[in-house]
């Protein structure tokens, strides 16, 4: 059963572009099989395999941060022998956001209300910064240790993770952004402040 | 404590080692960088199996850390004694090869290092430091209680990583590895003791605090 339901997984993943994170992605898969059903999934089956309600979204949506993550893996494995920088590993990222761009504000509230316990929970949007961060170091500066280790991996999560905010309100010039974020990485947290602060006066 | 057989045999390896080439020389010879089993881990191992692994390399890492700090302050104080200098300073040597083919292993199999490696770095040469100046039997004393701890360690992390039940080369070596670095360490403990370590002010009482010591910090070191 876990087998079917990651095959499903990774077929719902290209489909997000078109029908966002959501059950109608997962009930599409099955036409996509090597041996494609003829119709979708029925919405019992999909409960069934992904989880009820919003559960089955929050299915969907992990997969393909996992997917985004392992492509940017893969990308940085490619461009051997010299690794990448940490620049083009977060900027790569960020590229993979641009086809989804629509859905992600609406995947971030997904993650947020995943808790059972609290109304809104900024964790699971927290880790995902965190595991883009570390799989970022790993790839682009595997040597740091001790202490260091942990402020980089910290300060890289906020930095993309104020970036990618950025890039769900003004896409073209996020690349930009991140570039100023890393080039000032010392007054991360004053920027941060400033964007709180921009979106509190932008807002009608 | 080790029976004389057990020394012996321990001793007889040692050196039959130093004639062969030691199973850590890959991790410091560039041409063997790109040896599978230098530069890539298993992905044929559950998850758990991947906890297990993560741990027993954080706390060996932050083992060989505190080592070398232990043996920085026990230099700081006498290094320059004309006959017990130069054996901390041998044995020294020797842990810093350990920490930095542990500090290869660590990247090898992306672990995280402890969170608590300054801790360790201080008590380490804390200790080193106290233990050196109450004399150099006591010195030998730390060494020996902290080699016993540690030797003892990889006994257990051995049959843990013959657990993991992985084919892919890293582990082997990594066993290679460790039975190496354990025999060394065991090597250190018969330095000591044959320097006088029983002689120290209170063995008994310093045995016991620091082989307490190290065993909490191995606690810790795995979880944090």
């Amino acid at each position: 059963m876990a087998t079917t339901s990651s095959k499903l997984l990774q077929l719902a993943i290209p489909l997000v572009k078109s029908h966002g994170f959501t059950r109608e992605a997962l009930s599409q898969s099955v036409l996509y099989l090597p041996k494609p059903h003829t119709e979708p999934l029925p919405d019992t089956a999909i409960s069934a395999l992904f989880g009820k309600g919003d559960d089955a979204r929050r299915t969907l949506l992990n997969a393909w941060l996992e997917d985004a993550r392992r492509r940017m893996r893969e990308e940085a494995g490619s461009s051997e022998p010299r690794p990448p920088c940490i620049r083009h590993v977060l900027r790569s990222r960020l590229t993979m956001n641009e086809p989804v761009l629509d859905h992600l504000p609406e995947a971030f509230a997904l993650l947020a209300t995943s808790s059972s316990v609290l109304p809104v929970d900024p964790s699971p949007i927290m880790m995902h910064a965190a595991y883009v961060a570390d799989d970022a170091c790993w790839i682009a500066d595997p040597s740091a240790k001790e202490l260091s280790w942990y402020t980089r991996r910290a300060s890289l999560s906020t930095v993309y993770l104020t970036a990618e905010l950025h890039q769900l309100t003004s896409p073209k010039t996020a690349e930009s952004f991140l570039d100023y974020l890393l080039d000032n990485r010392d007054t991360v947290e004053e920027v941060i402040q400033e964007v709180a602060l921009y979106e509190k006066v932008g807002k009608p | 404590m080790l029976s004389c057989l057990h020394r012996r045999v321990c001793r007889a390896s040692t050196c039959a080692r130093q004639l062969s080439t030691r199973a850590s020389e890959v991790y410091t010879n560039p041409s063997k960088a790109r040896y599978e089993a230098v530069s890539a881990s298993p992905r044929d191992i559950t998850p758990d199996q991947r906890r297990v692994l993560d741990a027993a390399l954080r706390v060996d890492q932050a083992g060989e850390l505190a080592a070398n700090w232990i043996y920085r302050g026990q230099m700081a104080v006498l290094g320059g004694d004309p006959k017990i200098g130069p054996l901390i300073q041998e044995m020294w040597d020797q842990e810093r090869h350990h920490l930095v083919v542990m500090d290869k292993l660590r990247i090898q199999h992306r672990v995280r290092p402890t969170i608590l490696s300054d801790v360790a770095k201080a008590t380490g040469f804390g200790l080193g430091v106290a233990t050196a100046l109450l004399g150099k039997e006591a010195a030998m004393a730390c060494t020996e209680a902290v080699e016993t701890v540690i030797g003892e360690h990889y006994d257990d992390q051995l049959k843990e990583l013959d657990s993991l039940s992985s084919s892919h080369p890293s582990m082997t070596l990594l066993s290679d590895v460790i039975r190496e670095f354990r025999d060394d360490e065991l090597g250190h403990l018969h330095v000591a003791v044959d320097h006088h370590s029983q002689r120290a002010p209170a063995h008994a009482l310093l045995s016991t605090v620091v082989g307490y010591g190290c065993k909490v910090a191995i606690e810790l070191c795995r979880k944090f």
